[in-house]
C-alpha cells in the first residue's frame, strides 16, 4: 500500500525560539517517515494553500482577516501558549491545504494511506479563535471539504489534549463523529465524557477522557467499549485521524503512559473504522519529545502499511478502566436526557 | 451594582491582573460580592509549574495586602485552559459568575487588535457583563 504525504515536510518558518512546537518537530517526522524505507510506495503531492472559501468553511471571516493582519504586522503573543510570525498566515494557509492535497491523491487513486505531516497544529483551534498552540483547525478544513461532497465523515483524535475547536466547529453537524481520546483533567478543560453533541447532532460527539498514567489497553478499551458501537451506527465513509503523538510516556507535555507500540495498535483500529484503502488519512497535531515523535510515527505508518516497526511493546496494567467505564455511563445518560427532554 | 453576587478576575500575576484584582476586590466590598480569582493554566505551564505556582501566590498576596485583605479569604481557582475560555467558564455552574473582570493587555505591540487580547475576546464573547480595569 502507499503512503500518501504532503511535500514541504521540511519548511524552517513559523518559530519562536524555545518553544516546543517547533520546526525541529517536522524534522523528526520525516525521519520517522524515512525509517519505513518506502521507496516508490512513497508520494509527496504537491504543496497546496487553502483558499479563503476552503478556510472559511470552519473558520469566520473575520477571523481570517485579523490572524492574516496580525501576522503581516509581525505577529506576537495570541495567548499565553500560542504564537504567530510574520511568516505564521502563509504557513498555516499550506498546513491547512495540505490535508486537501493528500485527500484529493487518495480520491484519484482510490487507495493508499494519506498523512499529513504539518505544523502549527490545529484541533484546539476553533471558528474564531487561535489557541493551544494551533492557527488554523487542519483536520476540520479538510473533513468540511469531504463533507461539502456528501461523505460522512469520522474524525478520531488521539492527541494527549482534548480538540475542543474541533469538537466546537462540528457540534452540529450530523455528518461529522469526533472521537477523542485523552487526558483528564487537563488542557484545555473540555472533553467531558457528557458532551456529546448539539441537538442537530446528538451523539456525534463521543468523548473518551483518562486519567494521568492511564496505558494504552485502556485507551484501546475506551475506543472500543464506547466509541465503536456508536461508529458502527454513523457508518462514516471517510476517516480522519488528529494524530498527536504526546501521549507517549516520554513526552513532556503530559502524564499518558503509552509507548509507540500503542501508537501502532491504535492505528491499526482506527483503521478498521475506514469503509475501504484510500479513504483514512493521519493528521499530525502534538509530540514534543522528538524521539518519541519520530518512533510513533514510524510504529503507527508502518503498521498501517502492514509492518511491524514499533521499538516498544504496547503498554498495560494503568490507572483508568473505572474512569473508562465511569465515563460511558454519563454518556449514555446525557444521551437519554437529552432525548427525552431537547435539552 | 444590585444583582452582582459573585465575581470572577481573571489573573495572570501581572500587575494589569494585579489591577482588576485591586479593583474587583473592592467592587465586591462595595457590593458585598463573592470573589473568586480565576488563573488559567495553558499548555507551557507544564514546563515550570511550581515557578508559575509561586509567583501567582507571591503576586496575588501582595495585592491582597494593599486592599487590606486575609489572603487566605480570597478564593484562587487555577482551571486548565486558556485564559479567554476559562472566563467564560466562569459563567456557568458550578461558580455562575455575575460579573468578569480583566485587566488590559497592555504588553501588546499591536493594540487594537483582537486577536491576542483576552479583554477584547472577551468582551465581545462573554454572556455577562465583563469589566476591563484600564492601566492605573
Amino acid at each position: 500500500m502507499m503512503l500518501i504525504i504532503n511535500g514541504h515536510l521540511d519548511d524552517a518558518g513559523h518559530e519562536d525560539v524555545g518553544h516546543p512546537e517547533r520546526p525541529e518537530r517536522l524534522r523528526a517526522v520525516l525521519r520517522g517517515i524515512n525509517e519505513l524505507h518506502l521507496d516508490g510506495d512513497l508520494l509527496a503531492v504537491a504543496p497546496y494553500s487553502a483558499s479563503r472559501a476552503e478556510l472559511a468553511r470552519v473558520h469566520d471571516a473575520t477571523y481570517l482577516d485579523e490572524l492574516g493582519a496580525y501576522c503581516y504586522e509581525g505577529g506576537g503573543d495570541l495567548d499565553a501558549d500560542t504564537y504567530a510570525t510574520y511568516d505564521s498566515w502563509s504557513i498555516a494557509q499550506f498546513a491547512a491545504g495540505a490535508g486537501l492535497a493528500v485527500i484529493k491523491e487518495l480520491q484519484i487513486r482510490d487507495d493508499g494511506v494519506g498523512f499529513v505531516a504539518v505544523r502549527p497544529p490545529g484541533h484546539h483551534a476553533s471558528r474564531d479563535r487561535a489557541m493551544g498552540f494551533c492557527l488554523l483547525n487542519n483536520i476540520a478544513v479538510a473533513a468540511a471539504e469531504l463533507t461539502s461532497q456528501g461523505e460522512r465523515v469520522l474524525i478520531v483524535d488521539w492527541d494527549v489534549h482534548h480538540g475542543n475547536g474541533t469538537q466546537s466547529i462540528f457540534w452540529d453537524d450530523p455528518n461529522v463523529m469526533y472521537v477523542s481520546t485523552h487526558q483528564w483533567p487537563f488542557y484545555p478543560g473540555s472533553g467531558a465524557p457528557y458532551e456529546i453533541g448539539g441537538l442537530d447532532a446528538l451523539g456525534t460527539t463521543v468523548n473518551l477522557p483518562v486519567p494521568a498514567g492511564a496505558t494504552g489497553d485502556v485507551v484501546r478499551q475506551a475506543l472500543l467499549d464506547t466509541a465503536t458501537p456508536a461508529i458502527e451506527e454513523f457508518a462514516p465513509t471517510w476517516v480522519l485521524v488528529s494524530a498527536g503523538f504526546d501521549a507517549h510516556r516520554s513526552d513532556p507535555m503530559a502524564d499518558l503512559a503509552l509507548s509507540n507500540g500503542d501508537f501502532a495498535e491504535l492505528a491499526i483500529l482506527t483503521a478498521s473504522f475506514a469503509p475501504r484503502p484510500g479513504r483514512l488519512a493521519l493528521f499530525l497535531e502534538g509530540g514534543y519529545e522528538l524521539g518519541a515523535l519520530q518512533s510513533s510515527v514510524t510504529s503507527s505508518l508502518g503498521a498501517l502499511l502492514g509492518a511491524d516497526f514499533a521499538s516498544e511493546r504496547p503498554t498495560h496494567g494503568g490507572p483508568g478502566s473505572d474512569a473508562v467505564a465511569n465515563a460511558k455511563e454519563a454518556r449514555f445518560a446525557a444521551l437519554r436526557i437529552a432525548r427525552d427532554t431537547g435539552l | 451594582m444590585q444583582g452582582i453576587r459573585t465575581i470572577a478576575i481573571g489573573f495572570d500575576g501581572s500587575s494589569d491582573a494585579q489591577g482588576a484584582v485591586l479593583w474587583g476586590l473592592n467592587f465586591a466590598h462595595d457590593n458585598d460580592a463573592l470573589v473568586v480569582v480565576v488563573h488559567a493554566k495553558g499548555l507551557l505551564a507544564r514546563f515550570e509549574p511550581t515557578v508559575v505556582n509561586e509567583e501567582i501566590e507571591a503576586s496575588l498576596a501582595h495585592v491582597c495586602d494593599e486592599v487590606g485583605v486575609a489572603r487566605s479569604s480570597v478564593r484562587l481557582e487555577v482551571v486548565d485552559g486558556d485564559a479567554c475560555s476559562v472566563m467564560l467558564r466562569m459563567a456557568q455552574p458550578p461558580v455562575s459568575a455575575d460579573l468578569l473582570v480583566v485587566g488590559t493587555r497592555g504588553q501588546s505591540a499591536h493594540a487594537g487588535h483582537l486577536l491576542g487580547s483576552t479583554s477584547l475576546e472577551l468582551a465581545q464573547h462573554s454572556p455577562i457583563p465583563v469589566v476591563i480595569v484600564p492601566r492605573s
